[in-house]
């Protein structure tokens, strides 16, 4: 899994791209995080993520309902959100082929 | 555990948070826990740890909002300064621009607490010349506070000083508590605040008139995890609303949040 | 506007320190019972011992200020705005002992001229308010300072009052104006001791203006330019 500390830059990245494909509350996204194999997030990161986004307008909510349980709260992209995501992925994209083309040098 | 939401709450709002909005993070966190069919605290840790946290990273800076670095707001060119037979600084050079960080820096007894008095225009240098901003605001080490008088007297008498309404100074003095997670008491004299504490006020002092240069003496002794922290968020948030801060420092490892390094070196 | 919320705040600064305050303001009343017999001594050794209470109670407050006071004149306090505040507040007190001692004396004892009395022992207050600033300006310590007060009180109560080193202390004016009011002095000794008094409190006030526009000056540096 990955350390923490990579993940801290880019953690708005992955919530933001999960929250494109479809609206989601806080376990949902974190397990798709999971099963993305990017970091097992513990609870007191990614909900004050989640927050900071609600809070740049990046992200509405809304409160639906759940089966069993207590409601739960549903976030999803603005288009605010949307010029964000593409901004980041493309920083992301600048600094993984650098990453890599540093790899490649040294490791092979 | 029943009791996590009350304390969590109460400690948000104590951080400052306004009531309303820390009953509804409360809601919300306990419900969070519910999602992961935990209870929340052993999904978030102690309440009171979570909540400087939350309130920690809520307070995070948007990304990228730096302004580009403004007019010169100190320039040291040649400064010296003796006293008696002693030399202190010999030919010390330094520029900061609005929106820069300097952090003056070398060890105990090197001056470098002179030459932040030298900067506020406290203590005249012997040689060299210096350009400052009118504006400015000092955070001496320590002291600099009145033991017998409470933290809202001296909102009142610095800002006044400054040509604020006692009120206005009041009120801004309050707001830039809550920013270091400090609420101040009503009655309690200064020299009851335990040492972070006061500190802090003496930051808040510094800053009150809102100066567009900050003198900083190591202004986080006593200061816990958290305060620190803040601290170094407020120099940051300065930072990007243009002001200039010249801090004397010796924590190395916080150099990467400054723009300029002066090393005064080893004692004189 | 400074120099009223100068005032305003020492007078609560001092209002806090309570035990100091109340020894402050009782001392006075022993130096008077000591000698309650003999009116004159009596009440001329009440008015030095307001005297102390006043000059060390303005010593507290100099002192107490220490750390503040250059960090108010960078701010944009002016340093007659810092001092004006405190001299003011003193002097308040020190109208406060003269209306509490004045009346206790006025009801137990029979003056000649008791409204001499009353300008006694205001003026006397009035001047050992500059007077423990001046003392504060120079000796940075609580405890050196209030000794210091003391000598001084001390030797102006076991001075020759006709000596020529009596004229020389600060409370000697006191002396005079009891005179004229306890034991049927001329006019001329009442002026004498006003003008004397008048004399020290410009003298003291000038000087702590003096050590204090010197301790407290801000260099101008130019603005510079970009």
């Amino acid at each position: 899994m990955t350390p923490r500390p990579w993940l801290h830059g880019f953690l708005d990245l992955c919530l933001l791209a999960m929250l494109r494909e479809r609206p989601d509350y806080g376990y949902g996204l974190a397990q798709r995080l999971a099963a993305a194999g990017v970091a097992d997030v513990p609870g007191g990161t990614l909900y004050p993520a989640l927050l900071r986004l609600e809070q740049q307008g990046l992200a509405s909510p809304s409160w639906a309902p759940s089966e069993a349980g207590p409601r739960r709260k549903y976030y999803e992209i603005t288009p605010a959100g949307r010029a964000a995501l593409d901004a980041q992925a493309a920083e992301w994209r600048g600094f993984r082929d650098g990453v890599d083309s540093l790899i490649g040098e040294h490791v092979r | 555990m029943n009791d996590w939401p009350l304390r969590f709450e109460a400690e948000l709002v104590r951080l400052g948070v306004q009531p309303q909005r820390a009953r509804q993070l409360s809601v919300e966190t306990a419900a969070q826990a519910g999602e992961h069919a935990a209870d929340p605290d052993g999904f978030f840790g102690p309440a009171h740890l979570y909540a400087r946290h939350l309130v920690a990273e809520l307070r995070a800076p948007l990304p990228d909002t730096r302004c580009p670095t403004g007019r010169v707001m100190l320039r040291l060119t040649g400064v010296g300064k003796r006293f008696r037979r002693r030399t202190v600084l010999t030919g010390v050079d330094l520029t900061v621009r609005g929106g820069e960080v300097a952090a003056i820096v070398g060890a105990n007894g090197c001056g470098k607490s002179t030459l932040l008095r030298i900067c506020a225009g406290l203590t005249t240098p012997t040689s060299g010349t210096v350009h400052r901003t009118r504006r400015v605001g000092f955070v001496p080490q320590d002291g600099g506070t009145a033991g017998w008088l409470t933290a809202d007297e001296h909102f009142t008498l610095f800002g006044v000083a400054a040509g604020m309404t006692p009120r206005k100074a009041r009120s801004t003095g309050t707001h830039l508590a809550s920013l270091l997670a400090w609420r101040p008491g009503r009655t309690q004299p200064v020299q009851e605040l335990s040492g972070g504490t006061r500190q802090k006020l003496n930051l808040i002092l510094g800053e009150l008139h809102g100066p567009d240069l900050l003198l900083l003496d190591e202004p986080y002794q006593g200061f816990d995890q958290g305060a620190y922290l803040d601290f170094w968020r407020q120099v940051r948030s300065w930072r990007d609303a243009g002001r200039a801060v010249v801090v004397v420092t010796h924590l190395l490892h916080e150099l990467q949040h400054v723009d300029h390094v002066l090393d005064l070196g080893a004692a004189a | 506007m400074t120099a009223f919320v100068v005032a305003g705040l020492s007078a609560r600064e001092v209002s806090r320190r309570r035990a100091a305050l109340l020894l402050m303001i009782t001392l006075p009343l022993w130096f008077y019972l000591a000698r309650r017999d003999l009116t004159g001594q009596s009440t001329r050794m009440l008015t030095l011992g307001m005297a102390w209470a006043v000059s060390t109670v303005t010593l507290f407050v100099v002192n107490a200020a220490r750390g503040v006071d250059p960090r108010l004149r960078l701010t944009g306090a002016s340093v007659p705005g810092i001092f004006g505040g405190r001299l003011l507040a003193m002097s308040g007190f020190g109208l406060l002992l003269t209306a509490i001692y004045l009346t206790l004396v006025t009801l137990d004892q029979d003056f000649l001229r008791p409204w001499a009395v009353g300008v006694m022992m205001l003026v006397t207050a009035l001047v050992a308010a500059p007077f423990g600033s001046l003392i504060g300006a120079l000796l940075p310590r609580e405890l050196e300072g209030a000794l210091a007060l003391f000598s001084v009180c001390a030797v102006q109560m076991l001075a020759d009052p006709a000596g020529t080193v009596a004229k020389f202390l600060p409370f000697w004016s006191s002396r005079e104006i009891g005179s004229y009011a306890v034991d049927g002095g001329g006019a001329d000794v009442l002026w004498r001791g006003l003008a004397h008094a008048a004399l020290v409190w410009l003298l003291c006030t000038g000087l702590t203006l003096a050590v204090f526009a010197r301790r407290l000056r801000v260099a101008r540096y130019p603005e510079p330019e970009s």
